[in-house]
């Protein structure tokens, strides 16, 4: 007899967590799946583990995470860590690979709660050992408590690029350098949103409280970037770039890029939902109602998956699209749906009121990064930017006809790590905006699975609705 | 109004090849338009085999056909490496197909005989020979065959590509001879005008020609359809599976599995009626795993990182569509599956036959007409 | 036509063992903790090592200066972790014979890893026809 339930929740970020503690606290037959070890996502990674030392270090968003993490548990849905969803049909049949065994189960309803990745930027020589996303340092730090004993550069743009400085002056890391890549000035566009976001003093001034960590750090500290290089040979050993006319030039042992977050859409892609793209942040997310519902009537969106706000949005937006299923499943009225969500509304406005300001001052400059030929842009294949411009000089004009082309996007990564590049670089080629060139698309499995877990795996009962309890007396 | 001597609708293997053929023969100005929808795009999931083996059982014609290709598809790659600089990773290792135990050995040993007797009857050779599970085994000594594989059936004669490396080969040298090659052009309307020319019109502009050639895999119908002819093909899906890169160990493609030169293994092809739905579904997934460890029990620990599925262009009864289109002369429709195999054809008899210049003896038995009740 | 594809790798820029000395000995991380009390013993390329057991496979190794996860088969050069979370896939080593993401991985007990990093890889099958991996 396959496993049926009233909802899958996959990821266990602040998002899923929310939506399943509140759906298991409504009676609904609620599974997450966490492909990680421990519930957490990547904002409150391994928080269960994490001693008062680290929570201080992190935070008061890290501690609230706490709460977060003791009320899933707590109300007890069944969860499973170490499983990976590697095929999700709108329909509800869900594929997923545990303890090296994979297994097919249905859901009535679905929330995809993945959350978000680091945008792939491609520089030179990034795919040299020592050169890293700025989250990973910090999920070394939150998962293994390490910290860099060398000489970091951080580089990029984006308030986490920022943050993650903050957090390495503070642990005593020796910081060459922080090259950030935005505009030495606040743009334009961002001060007519300050007003807003005024009305959230704490958040600015947790932003203000990082810039002074920064500066007391005495780490050279560069706007208006450009020419970003890794150099060396083996691994990482130099970073050079150029602030106006002026050549930079930091020995390093580590280099933090960082370029902005964006959602991690994959699982949306897979299944086929409309998706819709930031014009100001530069990323596509997945189209939802008010509710996280996307175009799929079972299939909802939440967290940082959904469109990048944070945290505390995410657990809103977790909660927000729990409610609609329980109302959906016959558990709650729709008044009483309403009443509940009234204040997790409120809360997600609230939380959302600095947003369109950072968003401004932040926001990927479209056109700012430029490619030579030799970068390397397919990290899995090894395509160049200059593949792909043969590509399209060829006359390729759509993304997955470069893929089919290039490689670029076979690999084991399946495109999450190019995706972005490509259709920035090709768009460029096409003078064309990169939303524009098309979207790769995105085939099973989600992430590769052995032959053998695929050759045994259990298919579950295709026909779970056959049969009558009265008749089927086994 | 942009006018051509040949137009053909679809950038496909097959369009693309026509194309080359025509642009080698000096044809004068040729344009492909090329959709790209995603509901097509059938040359993307073609398995790349270069067969001709296990082709036209019961059907000389097309046992016929098949050999002749498989024949010339070496010099034909050749060629084409010379003219673009592009590797298309073709590998002349020959072809296997496998058997499970005593009983499947037999009965493909029948139909190896059957197939020979078929193809000496046409004036053919068939240079196919059952092998016992040593001598199979002989074939890939650095890989192990699964206890139950008994043997099978093997040629020399054949080979596997790249299919997506011939297909941009192949859109590049018709592109540098001269050939004009439109990535998103769909052709909305054929009107044929007096005088003999024929007009396309797409969502751009209009395209007028002396010759016209539709190859636009499913959307093919819907065209020879305005044209007042059913074109008599449907769509039966392959879902296919791909893996990581490995260390190159088998060399001789089998039909349901082969490694490609950078060291992926394909596997599939499975064949199912499921109209133009192209998605993967698990139990193929799951099937096709469990037949590929069966004959390479390592495959087991090879991880699965692709599949996709694509709806072939089958005909009732396999062979190809290669037709004018009743009523008019300087229209034709070519319809198959396998355009990879049957490339080199498309790009010599298919092209001469569509310039006037010579029509292959064989090319009248492949109309559209013969389904016609 | 029959084409022999080598795996491409850049074993000629290292030495005997494979990985340059400066590469495998400099730590770029060091622990916050006192000390990890739960150590779990694997095997890694052939030899016993400790690696930290609530702590992803990556990062084990990272803290202990082995910065390098494997050759790249597309560019045949040395590649490291680069995302830490599972997204990248510049992590993925045999694991137990299966390759994985080293960062989506916890050790266990006698746990065998290689990364494979000192021959070229169309030489492991050949060697060890019966072993796990190809």
């Amino acid at each position: 007899m396959g496993r049926h339930y009233d909802v899958v929740v996959i990821g266990a970020g602040p998002a899923g967590m929310s939506a399943a503690a509140l759906l298991a606290e409504m009676g609904t037959q609620v599974l997450v799946l966490d492909e990680q070890a421990r519930a957490g996502g990547q904002i409150y990674r391994n928080i269960k583990d994490a001693g008062p030392e680290r929570q201080g270090i992190y935070g008061g968003d890290y501690r609230e995470g706490l709460a977060v993490a003791k009320h899933f548990y707590a109300s007890g849905p069944a969860y499973e860590n170490k499983a990976v969803v590697w095929q999700v049909d709108p329909e509800g049949r869900i594929c997923y690979s545990k303890d090296n065994q994979s297994t097919r189960i249905r859901a009535n309803y679905i929330i995809a709660a993945t959350g978000a990745m680091e945008r792939p930027v491609p520089i030179p020589g990034w795919t040299l050992p020592g050169v890293m996303g700025a989250g990973a340092a910090n999920n070394l730090s939150k998962d293994a408590g390490l910290t860099p004993s060398g000489r970091v550069v951080l580089a990029g743009s984006g308030p986490l690029l920022v943050l993650e400085a903050a957090l390495l002056a503070k642990k005593g890391v020796s910081i060459a350098a922080i090259l950030e890549t935005g505009p030495a000035h606040p743009p334009a566009r961002a001060v007519p949103k300050l007003p807003k976001a005024l009305l959230r003093w704490d958040f600015l001034q947790k932003g203000l409280f990082m810039l002074r960590d920064i500066k007391q750090s005495g780490a050279p500290h560069y706007k208006g970037v450009t020419g970003l290089k890794a150099l060396g040979s083996a691994q990482l050993s130099r970073v050079e770039a150029m602030a106006g006319d002026k050549s930079l030039g930091f020995d390093a042992d580590l280099l933090l890029l960082h370029f902005g977050v964006i959602p991690n859409t994959h699982i949306f892609r897979h299944m086929g939902c409309h998706m819709e793209w930031d014009t100001l942040q530069q990323y596509w997310y997945p189209a939802c109602d008010a509710w996280g519902r996307t175009n799929f009537e079972r299939v909802f969106a939440a967290g940082d998956g959904s469109g990048v706000r944070g945290g505390p949005a995410a657990r809103y937006k977790g909660q927000l699209a729990a409610l609609e299923i329980a109302r959906c499943l016959g558990m709650i009225t729709r008044d009483e749906r309403d009443s509940l969500a009234g204040p997790v509304q409120k809360a997600l406005v609230h939380d959302g009121l600095p947003r369109p300001f950072v968003d401004a001052m932040y926001a990927p400059v479209p056109g700012a990064l430029s490619f030579a030929d030799d970068t390397v842009l397919c990290r899995c294949e090894n395509v160049t930017v200059g593949d792909v411009r043969k590509a399209v000089s060829e006359g390729v004009r759509d993304l997955n006809e470069i893929k089919i082309v290039t490689r670029s996007g076979m690999g084991p990564c399946q495109g999450r790590m190019c995706g972005p590049a490509l259709a920035a670089v090709v768009g460029a080629e096409l003078s064309l905006a990169p939303e524009k060139t098309g979207l790769l698309s995105v085939r099973p499995p989600l992430v590769p699975v052995p032959m053998a877990e695929v050759a045994a795996m259990d298919l579950g009962d295709e026909d779970a609705s056959a049969g009558n309890w009265l008749l089927d007396k086994k | 109004m942009k006018t051509a001597d040949v137009v053909i609708i679809g950038g496909g293997i097959t369009g693309s090849a026509v194309g080359l053929g025509l642009v080698r023969s000096g044809a004068g100005k040729v344009i492909i338009l090329d959709a790209q929808l995603s509901s097509q795009r059938l040359s993307r999931g073609n398995f790349g085999l270069t067969w001709f083996m296990c082709k036209g059982a019961g059907y000389p014609g097309y046992a016929m056909w098949s050999r002749r290709a498989a024949v010339e598809w070496p010099e034909f790659a050749g060629r084409l490496e010379q003219d673009t600089g592009y590797d298309i990773e073709l590998e002349w290792t020959g072809g296997a197909v496998h058997a499970f135990g005593r009983e499947e050995w037999e009965g493909h040993a029948e139909s190896v005989n059957a197939l020979g007797k078929v193809c000496e009857g046409a004036g053919l050779d068939y240079p196919v020979q059952m092998l016992d599970r040593d001598a199979f085994a002989g074939l890939m000594p650095d890989i192990r065959l699964g206890e139950e594989v008994s043997g099978g059936m093997y040629t020399p004669d054949q080979g596997h590509v790249n299919p997506l490396k011939l297909l941009a080969a192949v859109r590049c040298g018709f592109q540098e001879k001269g050939g004009v090659y439109y990535a998103d052009r769909m052709a909305r309307e054929i009107v044929p005008k007096p005088g003999g020319s024929v007009e396309i019109r797409t969502g751009h502009e209009t395209f007028q020609c002396k010759q016209l050639v539709i190859a636009a895999g499913h959307g093919s119908a819907r065209l020879t359809g305005q044209l007042g002819e059913k074109l008599h093909i449907f769509p039966q899906r392959g879902q296919l599976m791909v893996t990581e890169r490995c260390p190159k160990v088998l060399d001789v493609p089998l039909l349901c599995v082969r490694q490609t030169c950078d060291g992926s293994f394909l596997v599939g092809l499975s064949t199912e009626n499921t109209a133009l739905d192209t998605r993967v579904r698990p139990e193929a997934m799951k099937s096709q795993a469990m037949n590929a460890i069966r004959v390479f029990p390592m495959l087991g620990r090879v991880n699965w990182v692709r599949a996709w599925g694509a709806v072939r262009v089958m005909t009732p009864d396999g062979g190809p569509v290669y037709s004018r289109v009743a009523g008019h002369d300087n229209i034709r429709v070519l319809a198959l599956h396998s355009g990879v195999s049957l490339a080199p054809l498309h790009a010599g008899p298919i092209a001469s036959w569509i310039l006037g210049e010579y029509e292959d003896e064989q090319i009248p038995e492949f109309s559209n007409g013969r389904f016609q009740a | 036509m029959n084409r022999y594809r080598n795996f491409p790798t850049d074993v000629s820029k290292h030495n005997k063992s494979g990985v340059k000395e400066s590469v495998r000995k400099k730590s770029m991380f060091k622990t916050d903790d006192s000390g990890h009390t739960n150590q779990v013993s694997v095997v890694l390329d052939g030899r016993k090592v400790d690696l930290p057991g609530d702590a992803s496979i990556a990062a084990g190794l990272l803290g202990q200066g082995e910065l390098i996860s494997r050759i790249s088969p597309a560019s045949g050069k040395a590649c490291a972790p680069h995302c830490l979370m599972g997204v990248c896939c510049e992590c993925m080593m045999e694991i137990d014979g299966i390759r994985q993401r080293a960062c989506m991985t916890r050790p266990a007990r006698d746990m065998v890893i290689n990364r494979h990093l000192d021959k070229g890889r169309e030489n492991r099958q050949k060697e060890d026809p019966h072993g796990p991996s190809l």
